[in-house]
């Protein structure tokens, strides 16, 4: 009985050992494939970022990212998962501060134009003034030999 | 042995500084330091009010990149700078943003702003300008208008200038053709008393100068023609004024020839009447002899003589000018004085009857001739040819 139990136990204990060790590996091979989904997503999301960045701002941020996604991608490759994920966290930020600064500089370029436009108003307004100055000078001196 | 002493003392100070340089803190990593100056950014300040999260993790994670790097961490220390820099960058790009908006807000209403008194500013530049044109079409007609008032004067003055020459020229016409009508009036009055023959050099220089002036108007100066019309004129009557008396005269002794003439036919054809013409110097008289008007040694008029003497009081009345003297003469035979009585009754009976029939007696004289009448003493006429009454006529 004993042996039997014995028995049994050591089959157990081999089938949790070959089970712990297979379960070990399949974790492991998900964790890469996630991280590495994340970094193509991320990289996706960079040419999505470079396009929506049409008065170049943000140029410098964008090589910065790259640089940072190429680093997860090593450290992947590396194994290094805990500080993949610390770099995408840091890519994630990176991300949010590019549409951040490519909305503010969108706005910049509304405000430049409305600037420009309200200067042109005013240059035109300026232009208009004058031109009603001189035109009620010339009625001016048209009222005198009328009258 | 100096040298090795030196060698030896750099050696130590060499181990020395090592040795401090093991201990010391490391340099701040490049990524605080950035962070750090963005920190100074007046912005932050801003940014912090807009994500105060953002900027408060950022703020932690810079604490935490100080102590890392405090702690020799320097890898853990770049990571949380570079954290802490994105998280600040973030927060300052959301403020940038708000402000833009806040901006924009600003511009949108100065654009409005603008675009209104722009529109303001065109409408009032329109009506300027509509004005203007208006004024300047006005000008335009105005100048169009006092250039043809300036060109109808300079017409209406030409024509003017013209007429005013036209009358100048036919006032000079005229007056030249009046100064000429006046000359040929002169001349012909000049003619009346004949002052051709009784003023020949005036009358000839009269007619000289009037054909000038005629030559004149015909050669076209009229000027020239008044002046020679006006000598002529002067000259015409300068003629007639000498002419005058002397052509009043020998008129007035026609006439008087005429009438005398006249008088001595329209005597003669009285029947019953003897008449003469009788000389004295250089005076005449018309003498009517009337016989048989009285019977003897009668001063009465007789009867039968009334037609007679109607027919010498016609005839005297018909000459009224001349003077009339009624004799009386009788024969020789008797007293002187009575027959110079008799005959002077006998006159004035004659001259009573005359006066009767008309004939103003102021004009008549009447006396008796007391010599005998010169057919009494030359011939022996019948007593009733002497006793007689004669009608005289005083020529002038």
């Amino acid at each position: 009985m004993t042996t039997r139990w014995s028995r049994l136990g050591r089959i157990t204990m081999v089938i949790g050992v070959l089970a712990g060790s297979l379960y070990g590996r399949a974790a492991t091979a998900g964790e890469e494939d996630d991280l590495q989904t994340q970094i193509e997503t991320q990289r996706a999301g960079v040419s999505d970022l470079d396009r929506l960045d049409e008065a170049r701002a943000t140029t410098e941020e964008i090589t910065m990212l790259r640089t940072w996604l190429d680093e997860a991608w090593g450290l992947r490759s590396k194994h290094e998962y805990d500080q993949v994920r610390e770099v995408l966290d840091r890519c994630r930020s990176q991300a949010e501060l590019i549409r951040q600064k490519i909305s503010a500089a969108k706005l910049r370029l509304q405000v430049q134009k409305r600037e420009l436009t309200v200067r042109e108003l005013r240059s035109k307004i300026d232009a208009t003034r004058k031109a009603l100055q001189e035109t009620q000078i010339k009625n001016k001196a048209l009222e005198v030999p009328t009258t | 042995m100096t040298s090795q002493r030196i060698d030896r003392t750099l050696l130590a100070a060499l181990s020395l500084c090592l040795g401090l340089a093991a201990c010391a803190t490391p340099p701040k990593p490049r990524e605080l330091e950035m962070f750090e100056g963005i920190r100074k950014n007046p912005g932050v300040a801003d940014a912090a009010k807009k994500s105060p999260e953002l900027v408060a993790a950022a703020d932690k994670l810079a604490i935490k990149s100080g102590e890392e790097w405090q702690s020799n961490d320097l890898e853990e220390s770049r990571r949380d700078a570079l954290m802490a820099q994105i998280k600040l960058k973030t927060a300052l790009a959301i403020s940038e943003q708000e402000q833009m908006k806040a901006r924009i807000q600003v511009l949108s209403n100065q654009q409005a702003d603008a675009e209104e008194e722009l529109a303001t500013a065109s409408k009032d530049l329109a009506s300027a300008t509509e004005a203007l044109e208006l004024r300047q079409k006005l000008g335009a007609a105005q100048k169009a208008a006092a250039a043809d008032r300036e060109r109808l004067s300079q017409q209406m003055s030409s024509e003017q200038q013209k007429a005013q020459a036209e009358k100048q020229k036919l006032s000079l016409q005229l007056a030249t053709e009046q100064k000429l009508a006046a000359a040929q009036l002169a001349l012909r009055t000049a003619d009346t008393v004949e002052a051709n023959r009784y003023a020949q050099a005036p009358y000839s220089a009269a007619a000289d100068m009037l054909k000038k002036a005629e030559a004149e108007i015909k050669a076209g100066d009229l000027v020239g023609a008044q002046l020679s019309a006006e000598v002529a004129r002067q000259h015409a009557e300068r003629a007639a004024e000498l002419a005058k008396p002397a052509y009043e005269q020998a008129e007035q002794t026609t006439q008087n020839r005429a009438r005398d003439e006249a008088l001595q036919r329209d005597a003669t054809a009285i029947p019953g009447v003897a008449v003469r013409i009788e000389r004295i110097g250089d005076s005449q008289r018309l003498v009517i002899s009337v016989q048989d008007l009285f019977n003897k040694r009668e001063t009465a008029l007789g009867s039968g003589h009334e037609p007679l003497l109607d027919s010498l009081a016609v005839l005297i009345n018909k000459y009224p000018t001349y003077p009339i003297h009624v004799l009386g003469r009788t024969e020789t035979r008797g007293k002187p004085g009575e027959l110079l009585a008799m005959s002077q009754a006998r006159a004035q009976s004659v001259s009573t009857a005359l006066a009767a029939r008309g004939v103003d007696p102021r004009r008549m004289t009447v006396s008796a001739d007391p010599a005998p009448s010169a057919d009494a003493k030359t011939a022996p006429a019948p007593r009733a040819k002497s006793n007689r009454v004669e009608i005289v006529f005083l020529y002038h």
